[in-house]
C-alpha cells in the first residue's frame, strides 16, 4: 500500500516534468477506480468516458499545479467530481443534501468491516442509495478518504460529509440485512 | 495487518465487480494520448513561432543598423537587435531556474516555499523593470542628436541584460549543487540504514 503511494508519488513528479510515459502509467493505474467511482454516480456510460476523458485532460493540464505529490489521489478524485457536477448540473440531476443536524453524533456509529463475501451485495446495493449517498460511500470504500479529505473532493462542509456517510452506512447495513433475511 | 489485505482484496474485488470494458479503455486512451500530444506540439509551436519572430525582429533591427545613414539610429538599432535576442535568451535561462526551483521546493517546508516564491517574484519584478526601462531609455534614445550619448545609453541598456544573463545561470548551476548534495545525502542514509539491517 505504502510502496504504491510512493511509486504513485514519483510518477506525479515526472508528469509534472511532462513526461508522457508516466502519465500514461499513471492513467492505466487509475482509470479503473476511476471509473468505478464515475459509475456510481454517473447514469450514461458513454457520459462516464466523457467525464473520465475531461478529468484526465484536466490532470494533464494543472498537475504541475499540484505542491504535493502524495495528494494526488484527492485531488484527482476532486477533479473527476467537479467535471461530473458540471456534467449532472446540465441536466438537473445532482441535488444537495442539507441534512448537516445529524453530523454531531452520527460519526463512526458504524464500523463498516471490509467483508469480501460481501462485496458482489454492496456492489448491487449501492445502486439503491442516493446519488449523494453513494458517492460518499463509494469514495470511503475506493480509497478510504478522511472526512476533510472528502468534504475537499465534494467541496462540501465536513458535517454534511459525516451526515451523508452516516445515511449511506445506515442504509446500505439496513439493505445488506434484508438482503441476508430474503 | 490481515485487516489492510482484507482491505485491499476487498477494493480489488469491487473494481471487478463493474470493470472498464477493454476495448473501449483502450480506445479511450488512444483518444487522450492522441489530444494530449496534439495539446504539446500546440504548445511547443506557439513558443517556436514567438521565438522566429524574436529573432526575426532582431535580425531586422540588424539589417536597420547596417542600412541606416544616421550614427545615432544605428547605434540605436545595433543595440535593438541584441537588447531583443539577449532578453530572449534571459527567458529561456529563467525557464531553466524555474524547472530546477520547481524541483528544489519538494524538499522545502511551507515557510521555505513562502520565502522562496517571493524571492522569485522579486527577481521577476526586477527583471521587468529592467527590460521595461531600458527598453524606453532604448526608444529615447533614437531621439537623441548627441552620438557620445547615444553609446553610453546603449552601454548601459546592455548591462542589465547581461547581469541576468550571468545571475540566472548561476542560480540554476547553485540549485543543481544543492540538489546533487539532496541526492548523496540521501544515498548515504539508503547506504546507513541498509549497513545497519543487515
Amino acid at each position: 500500500m505504502e510502496e504504491d503511494k510512493i511509486s504513485d508519488a514519483i510518477l506525479v513528479l515526472r508528469c509534472q516534468k511532462r513526461d508522457e510515459s508516466a502519465f500514461q502509467e499513471l492513467v492505466n493505474r487509475w482509470e479503473p477506480r476511476l471509473y468505478y467511482y464515475l459509475r456510481r454516480v454517473v447514469e450514461s456510460d458513454s457520459a462516464v468516458w466523457d467525464v473520465l476523458q475531461e478529468t484526465w485532460l484536466a490532470v494533464f493540464q494543472h498537475i504541475r499545479k499540484l505542491e504535493n505529490p502524495r495528494k494526488f489521489p484527492a485531488w484527482l478524485y476532486q477533479i473527476a467530481h467537479n467535471k461530473t457536477v458540471s456534467m449532472l448540473r446540465k441536466e438537473i440531476k445532482y441535488v444537495q443534501i442539507t441534512d448537516e443536524q445529524m453530523s454531531n453524533y452520527c460519526e463512526n456509529n458504524f464500523v463498516f468491516c471490509y467483508d469480501i463475501e460481501q462485496v458482489e451485495a454492496i456492489h448491487e446495493l449501492l445502486t439503491k442509495l442516493k446519488l449523494a449517498h453513494r458517492e460518499v460511500i463509494t469514495l470511503y470504500f475506493l480509497e478510504g478518504f478522511s472526512i476533510s479529505e472528502m468534504a475537499q473532493i465534494i467541496g462540501v462542509s465536513e458535517g454534511t460529509v459525516k451526515s451523508r456517510l452516516y445515511y449511506a452506512k445506515h442504509k446500505l447495513h439496513e439493505l445488506l440485512k434484508g438482503a441476508k433475511n430474503v | 495487518m490481515s485487516e489492510q489485505k482484507n482491505k485491499i482484496e476487498f477494493i480489488k474485488n469491487l473494481i471487478a465487480q463493474d470493470p472498464p470494458p477493454a476495448d473501449k479503455q483502450l480506445r479511450h486512451n488512444e483518444a487522450l494520448l492522441k489530444k494530449i500530444k496534439r495539446r504539446m506540439l500546440l504548445v511547443k509551436a506557439v513558443i517556436i513561432v514567438i521565438y522566429m519572430v524574436l529573432y526575426f525582429v532582431a535580425f531586422g533591427a540588424f539589417m536597420l543598423q547596417n542600412y541606416t545613414d544616421n550614427v545615432v539610429h544605428s547605434i540605436c538599432w545595433g543595440t535593438a537587435s541584441l537588447h531583443i535576442l539577449l532578453w530572449s535568451f534571459v527567458y529561456i535561462q529563467r525557464g531553466n531556474c524555474m524547472n530546477m526551483e520547481e524541483l528544489i521546493e519538494k524538499m522545502l517546508d511551507n515557510d521555505e516555499k513562502r520565502r522562496n516564491k517571493n524571492q522569485n517574484l522579486f527577481i521577476t519584478i526586477v527583471a521587468i523593470m529592467a527590460f521595461v526601462f531600458s527598453s524606453f531609455l532604448l526608444c529615447r534614445s533614437f531621439f537623441l542628436t548627441n552620438n557620445l550619448k547615444a553609446v553610453q545609453t546603449s552601454v548601459s541598456i546592455l548591462w542589465s541584460t547581461i547581469f541576468f544573463l550571468i545571475f540566472y545561470p548561476f542560480r540554476t548551476a547553485s540549485l543543481i549543487g544543492i540538489l546533487w548534495f539532496e541526492y548523496k545525502k540521501m544515498e548515504l542514509n539508503i547506504n546507513n540504514s541498509s549497513d545497519g539491517s543487515a
